[in-house]
């Protein structure tokens, strides 16, 4: 009895977070062609890492493929939303922030979409979770979270990579 | 066949050994359950599921929803 109560409790609070503060797994369902990732669409080159919306927040394009993250490593404001957008060129891979929620797998063939926002400023890892080759052990990327102000308005370099000019 | 003394265990002697329990004594003796072991298992339970709250409501809900 006192275990069917506690199950109970555990599911209405899994249920009701769930409905009231959309705390659930990324529900978010695209398709795109693996094949021609670097030949058109969003995930070309020159649109890679970070970009920022009109409202002001994020976003954060990246493909992965064996065994790297690209772009390696990424520029985002603290205390902004911030929307990881990734894909896979290859194989099955992971994706995890540590310190934030996001945790998803990077499928070929779909896009992983993601929301969170960095409360403190540091560079966080972002390693490949699921094991995809000879190679996984090595295949990790960085997220830096740097102060708003000096994210006003980042380089084309720095949307691409954590070096400043 | 002569028997060593020396070489038996106590259980052969009727002196060491005490009577088989009747039915009736091992269920008076079962009759209670063992209280001891439902405390263990609760206390351990209760501290899974506190422990379970906490990480839901002081860790995965303050890092917000990725949805």
């Amino acid at each position: 009895m006192i275990m069917a109560a506690m199950l109970l409790v555990m599911m209405a609070i899994v249920v009701l977070t769930g409905i009231m503060g959309a705390m659930h797994p990324s529900s978010n369902v695209e398709v795109i062609d693996p094949t021609s990732l670097h030949l058109q669409g969003e995930f070309v080159e020159s649109n890679l890492g970070t970009a920022v919306e009109p409202d002001g927040s994020v976003t954060v394009r990246i493909i992965a493929e064996q065994y790297e993250f690209v772009p390696h490593c990424v520029q985002v404001p603290v205390g902004t939303a911030v929307k990881f957008r990734l894909t896979s060129a290859d194989v099955v891979h992971g994706f995890l922030l540590p310190d934030t929620n996001v945790n998803t797998m990077v499928v070929p063939g779909f896009v992983a979409e993601v929301r969170t926002r960095f409360a403190k400023e540091g560079e966080y890892a972002m390693p490949c979770h699921e094991f995809c080759g000879l190679g996984h052990h090595a295949m990790w990327a960085h997220v830096r979270v740097v102060p708003q102000e000096r994210f006003a308005n980042p380089t084309s370099v720095e949307r691409i990579g954590c070096a400043t000019q | 066949m002569p028997v060593d003394e020396s070489n038996q265990s106590t259980a052969h002697s009727p002196d060491h050994v005490d009577v088989p329990a009747s039915s009736d004594q091992a269920v008076q003796a079962l009759r209670n359950g063992p209280i001891g072991a439902y405390l263990v298992a609760s206390i351990a339970v209760g501290l899974l599921f506190l422990g379970w709250l906490a990480f839901y409501f002081l860790l995965f809900m303050p890092r917000g929803s990725i949805g």
